[in-house]
This record gives C-alpha cells, sequence and structure tokens, in this order.
C-alpha cells in the first residue's frame, strides 16, 4: 500500500491557509507526523480520513483519490482523532460492537467474538460492561485504540495519541503500534508533537511547520542532520542566565555549584562544552529553531 | 444488505442511546404512568366510564394516542434537534463518519432509531389501553382501530417533526434555537392554525376529526390519509434534505442519488396530497358561496308548494338513482311562468317530464328551473316527474356555515369529530331534507333574510330499494312492493328523510303511536340495563309523552316516532330560520350511534353509582324505581328540556340539545308566513315551541355573571332595530335568542290585547285547526280581529323596526291578607314605572305554595340574597329566584301582562287565591338587565280594616324615586365612571392564554382566572338602574383603579357609601343535577349547573368551604381636605351601601378611586353615592 500526496493545500473559509503545497509518499509501515501546535497535523490527518475535503491537490491511496473513492478508504480505515470520547450511555463492548458493525461485520457471534477478543488485547475485557464515564483516561484511550483497531483496518490513523496519558500507558500504546506494525501491508500514520514516540516506533516521518514539510525522510537522518551541534556543559548560576540568552537549552540538570546543561548551537560554545550524539529530540529542535531559520536567511 | 445492515445498526444503537438518556427515561415514565392513570380513570371499571368515551371503542386508542401525540411531538423535536448537536458536539461521531456508512444510512438510521423507540412507547400505551379495553365489560373491542391511529396519528407527527427539526438544525446549527422555533411552531399550530385551510397545518392532528364510527368507520379516511401522507411526505422530503446537507463528506452517489430521487417524490407526494387537502377544503367553500350566490339570485322568486311527492330511490353503492314525482299548488298571488326546485347539487338531472311528454328545464348549480307548457295560475295544480342520479354534495347542506372544527364545535371527550349532514358509502345511507336529496320547491338558504324558511306541508310516499340489500327506514308506514320497500305517510311532512343500514328494530305502540328503535345489531346495551323496566315501558313513555302535550297543550301529531340510530358523524348546524335540528324529524329522530354523544346513556354505570351514593346516604330505593329515575332522566333531558352549556366569546350559551321534541308540536305541524316579515314563523317558533319551563334559559349562568338569553338580546338590539339586526346576518345563538325575545314580546302584546286565558284558548284551537297549511299572517290578523276587534298587524312595524326600549323601574311588591266573599285572599301591589320615551310590556307572575320544586323537580335553582336600595329597582328585591316565564302555547303561569307608555307609572294591583312565595317580573323587551326579576315575598301584613281588593292597573303621577333627594349616586354605567386604562398584554401570553380582551360588552365572571383588566359583568346584586351591573378585575398592587366622578352642589358635610354587590357570595347550589333533571327536593336549592359556575363562598353544604375570591377593597375619598384611603372588608360589608365615612366637600366635582389592590383574588367596582348629612 502507498499513499501519495500532492501539491496538497486547505485553506479554511476564515482564510487560515493551513496546508501549503504537502507532497509526500507514505508506504507501508509507521510513519511519523512530527511538527509543532498548530503545523497543519491534524488538518492533513482529517483529510487522509475523509472528513475534510482540500482546497486542492490530490491524495491518492494506490493510485486511487481518497476523496472519489471515499467509500473504499473508509473500508480500511482505522481512526483514532486526537480528542476521543464516545457516548457515555453505551457500555465498553457495545461502542465497539457500534464500531465493528460498521466496519462491516454482520455476522452477530463473529462480532462480539471479535470485539472481546480486542477488549483483550488492549486489557479493557475486565470493564466491558462498564459506562464509558467510568472508565479512566488511559482506559478510554485504549478503548479508542480498539475501536479503530476492530474490523482490522489496513490504513491506520492515529492523531496525538500519547497524549496526557502516563509512562506505562504510552509504552503499552506504542507496543500495540509496533505489533501492528509487523502486520503486511498496513500503513499506520502516528501524528504527534511527541518527539519520543516517533523514534521508538517509525520507519518514516515528516515533520511539519507552518502548514508545510519541511523534513521527510528516516528519523536517523533527522537525527543526523543534528550532529555536532548538540553540547554538554557545566555553568555557573551567572553562566547559565547568560547562556539561556544565547542559546537553546535543552535540558538543564542541576549540580554542585551550578547546572548541566545541554544546548543547541550551531559553533561548539566557549568554555567547557563537549559535544555529544544527539539524539531525536536535539534533532527536532536544532531543526526546527536552526535549521530552518538558516535556510529562511539563506 | 450492507445498505440494510449499515441501517439497522446505526438505528439499533442510536435507540439504545436515546432510550437512556434522562430526557427520554423521564418521558417515558411519565407518559406511562399517566397513560395507565388515565385509562383507568377513564375506561377501566373502576374510573369514570364516561359514557362518551366508553361507548364506541375506537375512542380508547385515539384518546390515548391523541394525548400522548401532543407530548411526544414535542420531546421528539428535542431528542432529533439534540442528536444532530452530539454529533456535531463529540469527536465520538468521527470515527463513525470515518466508518464506510453512507449519509443516508446514517441519517435513516438514526432516524429509524428515533422512531422505534417512540413507536414503542406508543405501542406499550396502547397495549396499556388495550389490557383495560378487555377488562371493561362495556366497551367492545376494535382492534384494527389500534394500528389505524398508530398509522394515522403517530407515525407522520413523528416522521414530519423528526424532518423539520434535522433540517432546522442543519440550517441554523443551533439546538436551543432550534428547539424554541419547533416548540412555538406546535404551540402555534395548537392556538392557531390547527383548523385553519381544511386542517392543513395541524400536523400533530390537534383538532383534525378522526373519530371512527362503529357503524360506517372513518368517514372522511381520503381526507385523513390525505393530510396524514402529505405530513409523512413531507417528513421524509426533510430528512433526504437532511441527508443531502449533512455535514459530512458523502460516500455513495447512489445513495445521495437515491435521496435526491426520494426528497423530489416526497415533495411532489406532499405537494399533491397538501393540495388535495387544501383543494377539498376550497372547494367546499366555494361551493358553499356558490350555493349562496345561486340563492341570492332565486331568492325573490316565486316557488309552487309541494303537496305531495312520490319518490323512488335506487342506492348503487356510492351514488344513487331516484325518480321524483311531484305534484305541486301554486299558492301565490301571481301566475307561476316557470317552476324552481332546489336539488342537490351532486346530483344530476336527466329529464323532466309532466303527464307522458318530456318538459324543458334548466339547471344552474342546485337550481332546476322547470318550463311547463303553459304558467301555473294562482290556486292551479300540477305534476313533474323529475329523474336524476348521482352523488350527495355535504357542503350545499349548511351553505351559510364553515366546516371547519373549530366551528360549531363537535367533539367527544377531546377529540373532534367530523361533522356530516349525509352519508352515502356502499354499506350505508342516511339524507335527511337537509341535504335536498329530492327537489324541494324552495331554497335552504336565503342570504338576504336567513330567518325566512319555506315549509311546504307535503305527502311523501317513498319506494326505495339497495343494491347492497339494505334494510330502508323512512317515515310512514313500511310496506313491501316486490323489490322496494315502501313506506306511506298518512300525514304531511315538513320533509323526507330516509336511511339504509343494517339496521334492526324494536318497537312498542303506547296510546295508539308507535315508537320504533331502528338501530344496528349490538347496539341495544339498554335493553338489558332496562331490563326490569319491560312491564312499565309503556306506562313511563305514556307519562312523557302526557307530559309534552300537557306541556305544549296540543296531542303529539304524529302516529309513530322512530328512533334512528345514525353515525356518529352525523351532525346539524343551528339554522337561522328555525330552532329545528336535522337531527328531528316529523316523526322521527337521528340519534347517535350507540347514544354515544348522550352523556346520561351510560346507564349501568349510572345505577351502580347512584345505588352506591344512595347505600352512603341512607336512602332507601329498589332496584327498579332507581333504573326508572334514570331512564326518566335521560328521556327528559335528551328529548324533552335538555340543555347544552358551552362559553361562547365569554359569555356562557344554552343551546337545547340536538334532539328536543319541541317541533313535533309546532314546526312540523304549523306555518305562519308573511312576505314583509318572513322571520315570523321564527319568531313564532321560538316562542310556542319552547316548554314553559321554571328552569332559568340563563339562571345558572347568572351566578357567574352570565347574560341569559333574554338579556343578551336585549343588549344585542340595544339601538338596533330587529331589522337592522337580521341584515347584518347575525350567528345563530344571537338569532336564537333574539327570535325568543321577539316573540315573547308580541305573543305578550297579543295577550295583553285580548287577554290571557281568552287568547291562550283561542289561539290553541286556531292553530290545530290549520295543522299542515301554510297560514299568511295577513289572514291571522284578520281572524284575529274577528274574534277579539284589534290588529295586529301594525305593531308589527314597531316591533320589527323600532329601535328604542323601555325602561322600568319596580317597587318591591306589598303584600297583604284581605277578606272576599269570606275568605282570605292575598292583595299584591306594587308600583312599576317606564322613565323612557318607548312604550313597552312586562308581565307578572306568582310563585305560591312551598318551594321551588319545578316542572320534573330539580330545576337548578339559585338564590341570591342581598339587601336593596330605597325603593327603586336598584338594588332590587331581596331573595331571589331567576326564572322564565311566559312561553310556550299555552303561558299559564302568567298572572298579568301590563303595558306602560313612555314616562308612565302605573299601581298595579293582584288578588291572589294562595299566598305568594315570590313575584317574577319579567321585563321583555327592555333596558332592564337582567330582565328577569324574581322578588321573594318574606312578609305578609295582615289584613287592614276593610281594606277593598283592588285588581288591576291604576296610573299614578309620581314616579318612584331612583335617588333621594340630596343623594348624587354615580354607577359603573354612568358617564362619570371612568376605568384606568387596559393594561398591555403581551402578544404571546394573549394567543396562549386566549385571554381576549373584551371589556367592552358584559362577559360571565370568571372567578378563577380574572381578566387583567376591568371588565363589565351584571348581576342581579350589582346597583344599576336598569344595568345591574359592576365592573371587576384580577387583584393586583393596585395599577388598575375606577374613578366614580359626581357633582355636589350644596357644601357641607357627606356620607360617602360604595355598593358591594356580594356577587356570588351567597350563592347557595347543591342537591341534585341539571334542569329538569328529577330528584330535588321541593324548598332545597339543587345544584348542579353549567360549567363554569363559580364556587360558592359561604357554601352551607357541609362541604370543607373555599376560599372567599373577594377580600379587601380600597377606596380613595377625595375630600377638602386631602384624601382619606379606606378599605372594606368583603367578608364583614353589608350586602349593598358601605359608608366609607363623613367628609366635608364644597360645590364641585368630587371623586372617589378604588385599585385592584387587595390580598384577594378579584375586586369589584360597581356605584359610589354621597349623601348630604342634614
Amino acid at each position: 500500500m502507498k499513499i501519495e500526496i500532492r501539491d496538497l493545500n486547505k485553506i479554511y473559509p476564515n482564510g487560515t491557509h493551513a496546508l501549503k503545497n504537502i507532497n509526500l509518499v507514505i508506504e507501508s509501515g509507521m510513519f511519523g507526523l512530527l511538527g509543532p501546535n498548530g503545523a497543519g497535523k491534524s488538518t492533513l490527518m482529517r483529510i487522509l480520513v475523509t472528513l475534510v475535503k482540500p482546497t486542492s491537490g490530490i491524495v491518492l491511496l494506490d493510485g486511487k483519490d481518497i476523496q472519489k473513492h471515499r467509500k473504499e478508504v473508509r473500508k480500511i480505515l482505522g481512526y483514532l482523532p486526537q480528542d476521543f470520547r464516545f457516548f457515555t450511555s453505551l457500555k465498553t463492548w457495545e461502542f465497539l460492537d457500534y464500531s465493528a458493525a460498521l466496519a462491516g461485520m454482520k455476522n452477530r457471534k463473529e462480532r462480539l467474538k471479535e470485539v472481546d477478543r480486542m477488549l483483550d488485547q488492549v486489557g479493557l475485557l475486565e470493564v466491558r460492561d462498564r459506562n464509558a464515564n467510568k472508565l479512566s483516561g488511559g482506559m478510554k484511550r485504549r478503548l479508542g485504540i480498539a475501536q479503530a483497531l476492530i474490523g482490522n483496518p489496513k490504513l491506520f490513523i492515529v492523531d496525538e495519541p500519547t497524549t496526557g496519558l502516563d509512562p506505562d500507558e504510552r509504552i503499552r500504546f506504542r507496543n500495540i503500534l509496533s505489533t501492528l506494525s509487523q502486520k503486511q501491508d498496513v500503513i499506520i500514520i502516528l501524528s504527534t508533537h511527541i518527539v519520543g514516540d516517533i523514534s521508538s516506533t517509525c520507519q518514516n516521518m515528516a515533520l511539519l511547520n507552518k502548514g508545510e514539510v519541511v523534513f521527510c525522510g528516516r528519523p536517523e537522518n533527522l537525527v543526523n542532520e543534528a550532529k555536532g551541534h548538540v553540547f554538554k556543559m557545566n555553568l555557573t548560576p551567572y553562566e547559565y542566565e547568560k547562556a539561556k540568552e544565547e542559546y537553546d537549552i535543552i535540558s538543564t540538570i542541576p549540580v554542585e555549584n551550578g547546572w548541566e546543561v545541554q544546548i543547541v548551537s550551531d559553533l561548539p560554545p566557549d568554555g567547557n562544552a563537549v559535544e555529544i550524539e544527539p539524539n531525536i529530540e536535539h534533532a527536532y529542535v536544532y531543526y526546527m529553531e536552526h535549521k530552518i531559520h538558516a535556510d529562511l536567511n539563506v | 444488505m450492507t445498505f440494510l445492515h449499515n441501517i439497522l445498526t446505526v438505528a439499533h444503537y442510536e435507540a439504545k442511546t436515546l432510550r437512556r438518556t434522562w430526557f427520554f427515561r423521564l418521558f417515558a415514565i411519565g407518559a406511562l404512568f399517566i397513560f395507565t392513570m388515565l385509562n383507568i380513570g377513564l375506561f377501566s371499571p373502576v374510573g369514570t366510564e364516561s359514557w362518551e368515551m366508553v361507548s364506541i371503542p375506537s375512542a380508547l386508542p385515539l384518546i390515548n394516542l391523541y394525548l400522548l401525540n401532543i407530548g411526544q411531538a414535542v420531546v421528539v423535536i428535542f431528542l432529533a434537534s439534540d442528536f444532530l448537536k452530539r454529533d456535531k458536539k463529540l469527536d465520538t461521531v468521527e470515527v463513525l463518519y470515518t466508518r464506510s456508512v453512507s449519509n443516508f444510512e446514517y441519517v435513516t438510521g438514526k432516524t429509524l432509531g428515533i422512531l422505534r423507540l417512540f413507536l414503542s412507547l406508543n405501542v406499550v400505551i396502547l397495549i396499556i389501553g388495550l389490557i383495560i379495553n378487555i377488562i371493561s365489560k362495556t366497551m367492545k373491542v376494535d382492534i384494527l382501530s389500534y394500528f389505524e391511529y398508530l398509522l394515522f396519528i403517530s407515525i407522520p407527527t413523528l416522521i414530519y417533526s423528526l424532518g423539520l427539526a434535522y433540517i432546522l438544525m442543519l440550517i441554523i446549527g443551533n439546538q436551543a434555537i432550534t428547539f424554541f422555533l419547533l416548540l412555538g411552531y406546535a404551540a402555534l399550530n395548537m392556538f392557531y392554525l390547527w383548523y385553519r385551510a381544511g386542517s392543513l397545518y395541524d400536523y400533530m392532528v390537534f383538532g383534525m376529526p378522526l373519530y371512527k364510527s362503529g357503524i360506517i368507520g372513518f368517514d372522511n379516511i381520503t381526507a385523513i390519509i390525505n393530510q396524514r401522507l402529505g405530513y409523512f411526505f413531507a417528513g421524509v422530503s426533510m430528512i433526504m434534505a437532511s441527508v443531502i446537507l449533512f455535514k459530512r463528506l458523502p460516500q455513495s452517489r447512489l445513495h445521495t442519488n437515491l435521496a435526491r430521487t426520494l426528497l423530489v417524490l416526497c415533495i411532489i407526494g406532499s405537494g399533491i396530497t397538501f393540495y388535495n387537502t387544501l383543494n377539498n377544503h376550497l372547494e367546499r367553500e366555494k361551493l358553499k358561496r356558490s350555493v349562496i350566490e345561486i340563492n341570492r339570485k332565486y331568492e325573490k322568486s316565486k316557488f309552487p308548494s309541494t303537496t305531495s311527492a312520490d319518490i323512488e330511490l335506487a342506492h348503487k353503492g356510492k351514488t344513487i338513482e331516484a325518480v321524483s314525482m311531484l305534484r305541486i299548488v301554486n299558492d301565490n298571488d301571481t301566475p307561476l311562468e316557470s317552476y324552481i326546485f332546489s336539488l342537490n347539487p351532486g346530483l344530476s338531472v336527466k329529464k323532466v317530464i309532466s303527464g307522458n311528454s318530456d318538459i324543458q328545464f334548466k339547471t344552474d348549480g342546485h337550481i332546476i328551473e322547470i318550463s311547463p307548457a303553459k304558467r301555473l295560475e294562482p290556486g292551479g295544480y300540477d305534476s313533474v316527474t323529475i329523474f336524476y342520479s348521482g352523488k350527495i354534495t355535504e357542503a350545499f347542506c349548511y351553505p351559510n356555515f364553515s366546516d371547519d372544527p373549530k366551528n360549531n364545535r363537535y367533539r367527544i371527550a377531546m377529540v373532534n369529530v367530523n361533522k356530516r349532514q349525509a352519508f352515502l358509502k356502499n354499506n350505508y345511507l342516511l339524507f335527511t331534507p337537509e341535504s335536498h336529496w329530492y327537489p324541494v320547491s324552495g331554497l335552504n338558504y336565503y342570504p338576504s333574510n336567513p330567518a325566512r324558511i319555506k315549509v311546504d306541508f307535503t305527502k311523501f310516499i317513498l319506494k326505495a330499494k339497495s343494491d347492497k340489500n339494505l334494510k330502508v327506514v323512512s317515515q310512514g308506514i313500511p310496506g313491501e312492493e316486490g323489490e322496494w320497500t315502501k313506506y306511506s305517510c298518512p300525514f304531511p311532512l315538513t320533509g323526507l328523510t330516509v336511511a339504509m343500514g343494517n339496521y334492526v328494530a324494536d318497537s312498542i305502540t303506547v296510546d295508539s303511536v308507535k315508537f320504533i328503535s331502528w338501530h344496528y345489531p349490538g347496539t341495544d346495551y339498554y335493553k338489558k340495563d332496562f331490563e326490569e323496566l319491560k312491564d312499565t315501558l309503556p306506562n313511563l313513555i305514556s307519562g312523557f309523552m302526557k307530559d309534552l302535550e300537557s306541556g305544549f297543550g296540543v296531542a303529539y301529531p304524529f302516529s309513530c316516532l322512530s328512533m334512528v340510530e345514525a353515525p356518529v358523524q352525523f351532525y346539524s348546524y343551528p339554522k337561522s330560520n328555525t330552532q329545528v335540528r336535522a337531527e328531528i324529524q316529523p316523526s322521527m329522530v337521528i340519534i347517535p350511534e350507540k347514544l354515544s354523544t348522550l352523556q346520561q346513556a351510560g346507564f349501568a354505570k349510572r345505577f351502580a353509582r347512584q345505588k352506591k351514593q344512595m347505600a352512603r346516604n341512607n336512602q332507601i330505593i329498589t332496584d327498579k324505581e332507581l333504573k326508572v329515575r334514570i331512564f326518566n332522566n335521560f328521556i327528559r333531558n335528551t328529548f324533552i328540556s335538555g340543555r347544552n352549556f358551552r362559553m361562547v366569546n365569554g359569555v356562557l350559551v344554552n343551546e337545547p340539545t340536538r334532539y328536543l321534541l319541541g317541533p313535533s308540536f309546532y314546526f312540523f305541524r304549523n306555518n305562519f308566513y308573511s312576505d314583509e316579515y318572513p322571520v315570523i314563523n321564527a319568531v313564532f317558533e321560538s316562542h310556542l315551541q319552547k316548554l314553559n319551563e321554571p328552569a332559568p334559559a340563563g339562571g345558572p349562568g347568572m351566578m357567574a355573571g352570565n347574560l341569559s338569553d333574554n338579556d343578551r338580546a336585549n343588549l344585542i338590539l340595544k339601538n338596533t332595530s330587529f331589522k337592522e339586526l337580521l341584515a347584518r346576518n347575525p350567528s345563530s345563538d344571537t338569532m336564537r335568542a333574539v327570535l325568543t325575545l321577539k316573540g315573547d314580546c308580541l305573543f305578550n302584546y297579543l295577550r295583553y290585547k285580548a287577554g290571557i286565558n281568552e287568547f291562550n284558548e283561542w289561539f290553541k284551537n286556531y292553530i290545530w285547526d290549520n295543522s299542515y297549511k301554510r297560514v299568511n299572517i295577513l289572514k291571522f290578523n284578520n281572524d284575529l280581529k274577528e274574534r277579539f276587534g284589534f290588529e295586529f298587524y301594525p305593531y308589527l312595524e314597531e316591533w320589527f323596526n323600532g329601535r328604542e326600549q323601555p325602561g322600568f323601574i319596580f317597587t318591591e311588591p306589598d303584600v297583604t291578607t284581605i277578606v272576599v266573599d269570606q275568605r282570605t285572599r292575598f292583595q299584591v301591589v306594587f308600583t312599576a314605572s317606564n322613565t323612557e320615551s318607548a312604550g313597552g310590556l312586562f308581565n307578572v307572575s306568582f310563585r305560591t305554595g312551598g318551594g321551588f320544586g319545578g316542572r320534573g323537580g330539580g330545576q337548578a335553582i339559585m338564590s341570591v340574597t342581598f339587601q336593596g336600595g330605597r325603593g327603586g329597582a336598584a338594588g332590587g328585591g331581596r331573595m331571589m329566584q331567576i326564572a322564565m316565564q311566559g312561553r310556550g302555547l299555552t303561558s299559564s303561569d302568567i298572572s298579568k301582562i301590563v303595558y306602560l307608555s313612555p314616562h308612565e307609572t302605573k299601581k298595579i294591583g293582584v288578588v291572589l287565591e294562595s299566598q305568594p312565595r315570590a313575584m317574577q317580573i319579567n321585563a321583555l323587551f327592555s333596558k332592564n338587565i337582567p330582565g328577569e326579576l324574581v322578588f321573594t315575598i318574606q312578609e305578609v301584613k295582615k289584613e287592614s280594616a276593610k281594606q277593598k281588593p283592588f285588581e288591576g292597573e291604576e296610573i299614578v303621577q309620581e314616579i318612584p324615586s331612583f335617588t333621594q333627594p340630596g343623594e348624587v349616586v354615580v354607577d359603573n354605567e354612568d358617564p362619570g365612571f371612568y376605568r384606568s386604562a387596559t393594561s398591555k398584554m403581551n402578544p404571546l401570553r394573549k394567543i396562549l392564554s386566549g385571554n381576549k380582551e373584551v371589556a367592552e360588552t358584559y362577559q360571565s365572571m370568571n372567578l378563577f382566572v380574572a381578566p387583567e383588566y376591568w371588565q363589565p359583568v351584571v348581576q342581579n346584586t350589582f346597583y344599576g338602574r336598569f344595568v345591574r351591573s359592576a365592573v371587576y378585575t384580577r387583584a393586583g398592587t393596585g395599577d388598575r383603579y375606577v374613578t366614580w366622578k359626581g357633582i355636589i352642589k350644596e357644601p357641607g358635610y357627606y356620607d360617602v357609601y360604595a355598593y358591594i354587590g356580594k356577587a356570588g357570595a351567597q350563592i347557595i347550589m347543591r342537591g341534585a343535577g341539571r334542569p329538569g333533571q328529577a330528584g330535588a327536593q321541593p324548598g332545597r336549592p339543587p345544584a348542579g349547573g353549567p360549567p363554569g359556575t363559580p364556587p360558592p363562598p359561604g357554601d352551607q353544604s357541609g362541604e370543607p368551604a373555599r376560599q372567599n375570591p373577594y377580600k379587601d377593597f380600597h377606596f380613595k375619598v377625595y375630600h377638602d381636605d386631602g384624601m382619606d384611603e379606606i378599605t372594606i372588608d368583603y367578608e364583614t360589608a353589608d350586602p349593598g351601601w358601605n359608608k366609607l365615612g363623613t367628609f366635608y366637600l364644597s360645590p364641585d366635582t368630587v371623586k372617589v378611586e378604588m385599585t385592584n389592590q387587595s390580598e384577594g383574588r378579584i375586586v369589584i367596582a360597581d356605584a359610589v353615592k354621597w349623601v348630604l348629612k342634614e
């Protein structure tokens, strides 16, 4: 399976240009969509799940325009929106059953079996008869994943899935996605502003900023871009105050007589700075704060 | 399959979601509770089992769904708009929107879900009703009607409400606004639109007649289907529009196109069905206008009179074929060039023959104009035979009445019943003369003079057959002639009625009159209820007939009386030219199926209830006696003297029941006509056709400040002549009241001139001698002159064209015992003055002996206690019993009729053999409101020495003073009385409350919801020279006030008084029931009375006292030293004048104000007086 996004633009009636000439190719596997808030990730997602029509451009799924083949797209789609809630008056299993039935599972017996299997997979079997308003935040999220997964979707799109989850839940969620991504011919698109989610799960990613794709490739490539620009140094409180004005400080750890800080900088800073190996978080900051600005200046 | 699967899935979960909402749960639980109670209370054996509810089985599902539908039509609006709101609000639906479900499937599924939920509730409530229905021993089960009403009432309303809610929600996007808009629309429908345009706007069938007859089923099925399908289609089209406008990207072109196609088809469907509904209504209205216009063209024509008619009628399913052989006479004084007949416009004339040859004719709508070979000279006879066929167009029957359900409402319980004037169906036929199903030589309505009527006394022979083998019922003696059923009438009739159906007959002959009950099998439930009366039935019937005959002073003129059961939808409008309704025909009464509209016809329930009540009161009565009593009550209240009370524009109107047998004693036998005064027959009829009842025409209502018919008529005729009034084509209620008053006036004049007994005796013989003849009023005038030596025709000029009314003032009667011929007699003397510039009559009668029990016992008699002013009529007598006297053929109760010329005063003396308890005066046509006065005589003075009896009239020069020297009185009727401007009411509140401001006319007093303005009201207890009225309003903070302004000429100290007419405060109404009802005991006033009768404060009945609506009244007295505020406590105030204080006043305009400030609910303002202290 392959998704091709060509010259995609979305301008809202209020004039907001949410997406600007987006061009992307997404192939089977897990694809991360990273960007700050307001970068256009959700708009792109909503176009991909056929909730919103683009202003111009085209999205092809295996060569077919998804706007003209919404029915086919929706048949293979599993979607978890950013702010997922469900009818409080329905029980956990009922909501899943509703989703399963709409996903095309007509046989009630099989459907109920699948519902229980899915509840088990996301660890909600024990609360199958509980109403939604009685579930914890993490449970609701897992139920959201379950409803998206039910019916074996080929295209799985999740928008900001780990927001608000505790570390355990986040790890559990990542594992579910990893397992799913092992399947053949399945595309998983994960939109997030939490870079850790991308590094641990995605084979490919795109970085969106202000409606534009500023980076597209493997996460390691993004990390490579930051090599030689991440440093660690110890600072006195006075130096720390000064450094805050000069550099992008990524982390700050209190030590004796001052702070151990990690900074991103085009040039090695003066003093006791030691170059360190960047991770994706360093790369994201370097890219957003230095590379893009530098490119714009050029 | 996926299509259905998706729809059902969405429907399933939508229903589940909604079912679990608190809003629906509360509604459902509430509805289940209310309807269970309602069904138990109304229909079960432990409930009221009101006969009108339980007699026709379809009433149960109808009333259940009718009420539920009003509730659910509102609730569904909220739930439907809520679903769209939820969809908009929750991201949950995004996960559903990304599923492979088309918008069509999604919206349809949602709709089905909501529908399923509501229909389930409907079904559960119907099952509850069905269980009660099955348990009930009184009701039969009409299982089909349960489905029919679900289909006709609930489904179209729900679909339409859903569609409307969706589309508005999609367009407006705000649930609150949508909800309130739709709620407003529902309210607008219920209060304003529901009856308009042939029920076109009535989406929740709030007023559309849906009543199903047990005989013919739905009579208006096409109209029902059209209107309901219209809303069904409109609902579906809006749902389809919602599919198209739904804010989700569509995924199926096929489904979108399906929605578009359905949208177009449903718009077309609703267009066609709504067009049919509207067109049907417009066509009826158009036809009515056309009938009036055609009648206008022909009303000046001369008509022949039909002396005999041989009619052959063949019923052919939904059409008829008929031949009428008519023998006519020209009783005009000029030759007839053509014969004009009126035939129902649905029937078309094929040919007309005279002798054996065809003769020319032309038709103009319903008019057939036949051109005979030679003109018909006055007094000449001719015969014509008319061949015709077709259907009956009912809109023709009452062209001056709109058929909308609001006018002349015909309801059973709370649901409207369709008003039908004729039936022509495969399984049933009913034609009355009003439908002109045979050629009638005259018009059914004379537009220039609606009071005009042409009555022919015709000898009918009917031969009828039905291709459906239906039993033929008509008037006369039945016989068989091959396949024809033949009815020959031995007596002339004013019209012929025919019914065909699966009738069976029961008959009994009493005193040579054959009484036949034509009914449908199974509807003769009363036979079982009155099984024990079988042997006494002839005696009972004989008693009734003798009562009737002695009441009217003549014998029942026919040899039979048929009671023909007709579908409940049969209804006649009241006419302006006669009080005879179509339900009463010569020797025939058309009664509603299973007596369903007659409340007293639930005999078994009444028996059980009364027996229980009697046991509770330790009254011993046998079952048979009780059944006799129930039977008597029913017969009297239905056929002899029953009345229906209803409110018309705030005034209580008591309309005679539709089945009174009165017309048999005048209208069906006699006719007086006049070219100059065409209303004369209606006037004669109004006066003569009434039993002389002690029951007041408007009596019960007067306790609520309601006007009697006489008073209403006098107010209507204030400054208006009878002729001018007729030209305005007044309503039938007005006509009835005015005709009766004018009839009373005319006959009192005749009796005054000829002598009461002399005239009565002569007139009784006169109308008997002229039975079945049309009598010209000029001939009557000549005959009268020959017998009594005076002409009354010249009097008619003033009677018809005069505008002035006399006004009478009476002193209280002075009663003394005297000895005449060595026997004690009672001398009554009183003075009467006519202070106005028109002469007038009043009559006097006396109640003697004990108690006030009237004919048949148990008239609703009210007593009002108050203390009067000095001498004058104002404040009048003391104990009053309101009654009406001097009507009917005999009017034997009148003791004296007095004529007073303008500004004339007479001392009047009457010598009575027995002690009078009360003197009743009927001021007839006058300014006196109320015009019927009763002076209770509480003191009889001992004889004075050598007092000579004084019997007769004596003109006196001194007019009794209305006020005393030094008194200035300002009444609310006087120019010095001012009301503060009426408060402005919110227009919406005005529509919803129906509280129309009618502050310029007298209304019934509403003690529960008093108006927010000063409303004039008339009661005997109030002060007034001629009109005893006051104004009342709802108590408040003092924002409304009235002012009395008088002019004083002398300075000095004045006592200032306010008149407190203790309205209704001393009313005592207890005992047993309705006018004419047996069972009241002499001396003990019975209870009952019309709806709206106020609670009796100070009731002595032993029941818990209800809160008095009157408490403190606040006055402001302006005087030379400023202003004093004075409060009068109603409870402790004297009835009549109450002193507010003594104040010094200089010659000038003096003023007293009263505000609406009060702790009570109501304040009343009447009169104020200033009395100079000596």
